[in-house]
């Protein structure tokens, strides 16, 4: 039962994914991203999005869970698309003569109106409707042509803006549900261990990386308790009459203290507790460390990172010998 | 007057409307006086115990049923401020809650949130019937444990609520201070008719200061009376997951030992020396 974006993403099925060494996937995650920001081709998108869709079903994952993450980046998609479709020239494909008249004009002010007043009537899918509503609007525009006119204008959707924004919209998708993919076949725990080993290199520039990987692990592990302990505080300070919904600015700064002072109190001390609770149970920062987790390279990573770095050494080679993709 | 559950359910999920949620309470139907009463809570761990007390806060709202604060009822829109000033709520270690630069500063924290007038001098008030005057001035920082937890109970006696509800108050206290906080409550019961409301896991506690005792199990209240009747059931610990007080465990064990004409059910430390003294006469003397 966690809320958190952060955590709980972890979905536990039995697939060659879920078996595969977190390193493999960590890279090859980065290397696909990138490969699709490389691609510039319709046909290829909708290939790798095929390709991408295939992989989800490999991992015996319901697809419902993906769509968690694509519902936070709808109203990033739609701007994008709005965008794309309207601000690239070329070929036109349709045209919208619009003109704003007093008679619509009154109509679209009081649906606006009667949007606003609607809030308390019907709470849910509020921007759906609102963008539904922004729609008609503009469809009136080009229907109802009574009354003074005020303005004439007209846009156009082009066939380049309806590509771009295409491609655009699919190489988001894409790579979102290719991160999703990893997070949602990783442990958080083992998606760590393997940025661990990737990043131990870096010790020779002099970068403690264990100590760090200990830090971030523990960082994460803590935020659900500190959101339950700061949930714990809100109440108490409720009980005392704080409302943090009202009051004046310089309330509002004595409400948030009261929330801020005790949480940063219960952090101190946790982290203290936390300190000697890993001395006591002989943790020595700079000591060389063996995981619970002991990460093997097996034939299947091999043949896995093998597989994916050969198709990024064919995109570049393909787009280093300028063919369009 | 007073809090007044009718058929009350709770559930920390939102509710389905396909699925049935898991409810964490379940038909409470419950009174609670605004005068006088010492009502001890007892209840398994996860039984509902702490959402019980946070509802009679209004902290959280009921599902379904009707709860009614001070002849307020609880929805979404009600105004909770003046009900929360009237029930006061001591949370589980409530020393976290503490954040001024001084004790003084953060009693009168309450009372001014609820504008009650002269914050300061309410503070003063209480911190002297809880006898912690002499730490008005310094940094809650500095205080040990004991102490702060008198300081979080006097930023809600601050407030004068007519109802005082605190959960697991002795939690962590040593012997002393334990008694001498219970005494406190005890004070505040008897002389300023306060109702007194606390969730304990210590039977002897219940046994010796309660006078009425709610046990829930399960999400649901099993059993609500006094404590007598309660501690004459044969099977405490089958039924309700509860021991019998140390007062009750000495004389049961007297009683079989020497087959003694003992009546068990004693709930304070003179009292069961009394029937002790009954049962033994002269002999226990040398």
């Amino acid at each position: 039962m966690n809320t958190n974006p952060v955590f709980g993403q972890y979905y536990h099925a039995d697939s060659w994914l879920h078996r595969l060494d977190p390193r493999t996937k960590i890279l090859g995650t980065i290397i696909i991203i990138i490969s699709l920001f490389l691609l510039n081709n319709l046909a290829v998108i909708v290939g790798a999005f095929g390709a991408t869709l295939v992989l989800i079903l490999s991992s015996k994952i319901p697809f419902t869970k993906f769509l968690r993450s694509l519902k936070m980046m709808t109203t990033l998609l739609l701007i994008t698309v709005v965008f794309q479709l309207f601000f690239n020239r070329g070929k036109i494909l349709a045209e919208f003569d619009f003109t704003l008249t007093t008679v619509n004009l009154a109509i679209g002010i009081a649906i606006l109106v009667l949007f606003f007043f609607s809030r308390k009537i019907i709470t849910k899918h509020r921007f759906f409707l609102f963008l539904a509503l922004l729609v008609f609007c503009f469809y009136l525009q080009t229907v109802v042509k009574s009354g003074k006119a005020l303005a004439n204008y007209s846009l156009a959707i082009y066939e380049e803006g309806l590509y771009t924004s295409l491609k655009v919209v699919l190489r988001i998708i894409t790579l979102l549900l290719i991160s999703s993919l990893l997070t949602l076949t990783t442990k958080p725990a083992d998606i760590n261990t393997g940025m661990e080993r990737l990043a131990k290199p870096l010790k020779y520039i002099g970068v403690k990386v264990s100590i760090l990987s200990m830090m971030i692990s523990i960082a994460l592990r803590f935020i659900p308790t500190l959101i339950n302990e700061a949930g714990r505080i809100l109440k108490a300070q409720a009980s005392r009459g704080v409302d943090f919904k009202e009051g004046k600015f310089m309330q509002k700064v004595t409400q948030i203290i009261s929330l801020l002072v005790p949480m940063f109190v219960i952090s101190y001390r946790r982290a203290y507790e936390l300190a000697d609770a890993m001395e006591a149970r002989g943790y020595v920062p700079d000591a060389e460390r063996t995981s619970i987790s002991l990460l093997k390279y097996r034939a299947r990573d091999y043949l896995t990172l093998l597989f994916v770095i050969l198709l990024f050494s064919a995109i570049i080679a393909l787009k280093v010998s300028d063919y369009a993709i | 007057m007073g809090i007044n559950f009718s058929e009350v359910n709770f559930s920390y999920q939102k509710p389905k409307r396909r699925r049935a949620v898991v409810q964490t309470l379940h038909g409470i139907n419950l009174r609670i006086d605004d005068k006088g009463e010492f009502i001890a809570i007892v209840g398994h761990t996860g039984s509902g115990k702490s959402t019980l007390v946070q509802m009679m806060n209004a902290l959280l709202l009921p599902l379904s049923g009707r709860l009614e604060i001070f002849g307020t009822e609880i929805k979404k829109k009600t105004v909770l401020k003046p009900i929360r000033k009237r029930v006061g709520l001591v949370f589980q270690f409530p020393e976290y809650q503490i954040f001024e630069e001084t004790v003084l500063k953060d009693i009168a924290f309450g009372p001014k949130n609820f504008g009650l007038p002269d914050p300061e001098g309410r503070a003063r008030e209480v911190a002297e019937i809880m006898g912690i005057t002499d730490l008005l001035e310094r940094s809650p920082f500095t205080l040990s444990g004991g102490q702060l937890r008198k300081v979080a109970i006097c930023g809600i006696l601050a407030s004068n609520p007519e109802i005082l509800i605190l959960d697991e108050p002795t939690v962590g206290l040593d012997p002393f201070t334990k008694s001498e906080l219970l005494e406190l409550l005890k004070k505040l019961n008897r002389e300023y008719e306060k109702s007194i409301i606390i969730i304990t896991h210590d039977m002897d506690v219940v046994s010796e200061y309660a006078q009425r005792v709610i046990v829930l199990k399960e999400g649901g209240i099993v059993y609500d009376g006094d404590k007598k009747t309660l501690f004459k059931k044969e099977h405490l610990l089958e039924e309700y997951d509860l021991d019998y007080p140390e007062t009750m465990r000495i004389l049961k064990a007297l009683k079989e030992r020497f087959q003694a004409d003992i009546d068990i059910n004693q709930h304070s430390i003179e009292a069961t020396y009394q029937e002790i003294l009954k049962a033994f006469g002269e002999e226990d003397e040398h």
